[in-house]
């Protein structure tokens, strides 16, 4: 997974689609966040995936302290986990609580107090899983805009080949790049690498 | 144009074609027009023409047919200006009341009593078309579905695996690992009430399906 280390951040509003095969999704993200502090920038993570808990242990391995980032937790309400109070993690109850998510991502973007800083969206599948297709494409899309306007960055992961054309298309059309985690891997392809 | 046909007929048996004739123009379910192809006017229209126009046949007769069933201008008409032949083709014709309503239109030429005309007959396919519409929905909505199962599904199969190597190290407590099953076993069921609503839309659509399966799928 060296082709993370490739990551162009340099700017300030840089947004890309991630796309990799579900084995590696998790690993992706660990690399991502790794990524974007060594480009000192603050990450935001908003985890569809796992509970906030098990995020700060698996970061914490590899050295990454929960004072350097903050979490939009939508899955410990949901899988009936503590809610427990703290200021680098937003709780919402429901991963398709999309009020929520949009609050607590203007919220945090606040709160955040570096002038750069990162989403990462853990994950697109996810969010399919609880509402369908068009409402996750209003819903990025209105994400996107946030971004933009705030000039934030955004990296939105998703496993590979699990979009639909339709919402590929229109993703295509809001990110900078989609980057296929898995082909950019491969060394006959380089010039796909980001 | 129905009556022109009496002209010159005068046995028991021509009357009998005639009524015939006049029975089959005005009840078959075929939009008929008959158009003069030099001024492009209309001379006579059966009774489904008038319905599907929404216009009586004597406020048609002597109007140009672009203005019906044919969008082309002046001078580019397909049959007189353009020789382009049109069988069963899928055209739009204009109602009265503003409907693009899409036929299949065929024209042919004719001649009577020395002069030719052109016979347009068109058939009434929204049916079709809102079937096929309908189809198309659903196909990219059966296609949509899939995807939201099945890769999350993989993820979920890899989650799991990744929980089961966590519970393994000591590093995660119960309470930890409960709440990540918790989430998985929560993620699958929202995978199956989609797959639900798919199989409920999918026997809604199909009339193939026996009805007991009908009854399974969708509960009615």
């Amino acid at each position: 997974m060296e082709d993370i280390q490739a990551l162009d951040l340099s700017t300030d509003t840089q947004l890309y689609l991630l796309l990799s095969a579900p084995q590696g999704i998790n690993s992706m993200n660990l690399q991502v966040v790794k990524k974007i502090l060594a480009k000192k920038c603050i990450p935001l993570i908003i985890s569809l995936n796992q509970p906030s808990q098990v995020l700060v242990k698996s970061y914490a391995k590899e050295g990454i302290t929960p004072d350097q980032y903050y979490v939009i937790d939508a899955v410990t309400h949901y899988s009936g986990g503590t809610c427990r109070p703290d200021s680098h993690i937003r709780y919402v109850n429901h991963p398709a609580d999309l009020t929520g998510l949009g609050i607590a991502i203007t919220d945090l973007l606040k709160q955040i107090p570096s002038p750069r800083k990162c989403i990462i969206f853990d994950s697109v599948s996810m969010l399919l899983i609880h509402i369908p297709t068009a409402t996750a494409s209003k819903f990025l899309h209105f994400v996107v805009n946030k971004l933009k306007i705030s000039e934030v960055s955004g990296i939105f992961l998703c496993v590979e080949n699990g979009l639909d054309p339709v919402i590929l298309s229109q993703m295509s059309a809001f990110v900078d790049k989609i980057v296929d985690f898995e082909k950019t891997k491969s060394p006959s392809l380089p010039d796909q690498r980001f | 144009m129905a009556k022109t046909a009496k002209k010159g007929s005068g046995t028991a048996q021509d009357a009998f074609h005639e009524d015939v004739f006049k029975m089959v123009f005005d009840r078959i379910q075929t939009g008929i027009l008959v158009i003069d192809p030099e001024t492009h006017t209309i001379i006579d229209a059966n009774d489904h023409a008038e319905a599907l126009l929404g216009v009586k046949k004597d406020k048609l007769t002597g109007k140009v047919c672009h203005d019906f069933v044919c969008p082309a201008h002046c001078g580019q008409c397909p049959i007189t200006d353009l020789n382009t032949p049109l069988h069963n083709t899928e055209r739009v014709l204009l109602s009265a009341s503003g409907e693009r309503i899409p036929i299949l239109k065929t024209v042919a030429q004719a001649t009577l009593a020395g002069k030719a005309y052109l016979i347009e007959s068109f058939t009434d396919i929204r049916d079709r078309k809102k079937a096929e519409e309908r189809r198309i929905a659903l196909l990219a909505y059966l296609n949509e579905s899939v995807l939201r199962i099945k890769k999350p599904l993989e993820l979920t199969g890899e989650n799991l695996r990744r929980i089961e190597d966590q519970a393994g190290t000591g590093d995660y407590t119960p309470e930890e690992i409960r709440m990540q099953i918790r989430l998985q076993s929560n993620n699958i069921m929202a995978m199956a009430a989609t797959l639900q609503d798919l199989a409920s839309k999918a026997a809604e659509e199909r009339d193939d399906i026996p009805e007991r399966f009908r009854e399974f799928f969708i509960g009615k």
